[in-house]
């Protein structure tokens, strides 16, 4: 169970864009990369991606914006702890804002929002105490995001 | 809310507050109709799901069984329909509390467990703000004092 987890977390981590990475960073050499990485790659993603719905379909921007908001909030405390800056040159890829069928886009984010929470459920049966809970709050976070995307 | 030291106190803490759940729910109830009666008939009965399995879990590992109180102090008067949705959110936020504090102190099968009781209570809240209009509708970490 632990280590399935652990091996679907690693999959993720080769997911993350490696661009931008310094070869020859002291730092990175020396550090092998934090489990919570894919994790918080992960929320910039899914806040990106509601920020993109946002634009593309106005009816629905309050409530994305809040969803893109909360993914925000989500990035900043795995950055936190994790303890090192996000990798620098990565940004996420900005999906397409074209307008879009307002339940298309609620389709594929809830679709998204599962991903995510199925991860980071992953992630809190996998961690150590001391990040049990801000996981937990996450997993249970996209979860209500799915809700609320209905 | 009181300081854990240990698995059965924590899950002892969300015994509790899965008792004042049942309880609040009674108080709920009778201001709602239709279809919010039944989400409150419903949440009640998963409360007491959550209780039933917690009582086995930790009668089994031996240890002490909070009993549950004869009655509780409501935070605010609930008489209509708006005051029953607000101690709905508010009691599903503090029960989701409880579970989300049990999470350092279980691992595996256990803290699945609380992770799943934990969620559910996120996702009862996010309905009960939709009913009752409040928006966002979803807060960005469940379970956790502001």
């Amino acid at each position: 169970m632990l280590l399935r987890a652990g091996a679907l977390l690693a999959l993720g981590g080769a997911a993350v864009p490696l661009t931008g990475c310094d070869l020859f960073d002291r730092d990175d050499e020396s550090r092998p990369p934090d489990p919570l990485e894919p994790l918080a790659a992960e929320a910039t993603a899914l806040e990106a991606r509601h920020r993109a719905a946002a634009t593309a379909v106005p009816a629905l921007a309050e409530r994305l914006t809040a969803i893109a908001d909360a993914h925000r909030a989500h990035a900043e405390e795995l950055r936190k702890a994790i303890g090192r800056p996000a990798p620098s040159g990565t940004p996420a890829a900005v999906p397409s804002v074209a307008p879009a069928d307002p339940d298309t886009v609620r389709t594929e984010l809830r679709q998204a929002e599962q991903e995510g929470r199925d991860n980071a459920a992953k992630a809190c049966a996998a961690a150590p105490a001391e990040r049990a809970a801000l996981l937990g709050s996450i997993a249970a976070a996209r979860a209500t995001h799915m809700e609320a995307l209905k | 809310m009181s300081p854990t030291s240990g698995p059965a106190q924590a899950l002892g803490d969300a015994l509790a507050a899965e008792y004042a759940a049942i309880w609040a729910y009674g108080v709920i109830g009778v201001h709602l109709t239709e279809a919010a009666r039944s989400a409150a008939r419903a949440a009640e009965a998963a409360h007491r799901s959550r209780r039933d399995a917690l009582i086995l879990q930790l009668s089994s590992g031996g240890g002490q069984v909070p009993a549950d109180r004869a009655g509780y102090a409501l935070p605010y008067p609930v008489t209509d329909r708006a005051s029953a949705l607000k101690l709905a959110v508010e009691i599903e936020e503090r029960t989701a509390g409880h579970w989300r504090a049990a999470l350092p102190h279980t691992t595996g099968a256990d803290r699945n467990k609380a992770l799943a009781a934990l969620t559910d209570c996120a996702l009862r809240a996010t309905r009960w703000r939709r009913t009752a209009g409040v928006t966002p509708i979803t807060v960005p970490f469940p379970g956790r004092q502001t």
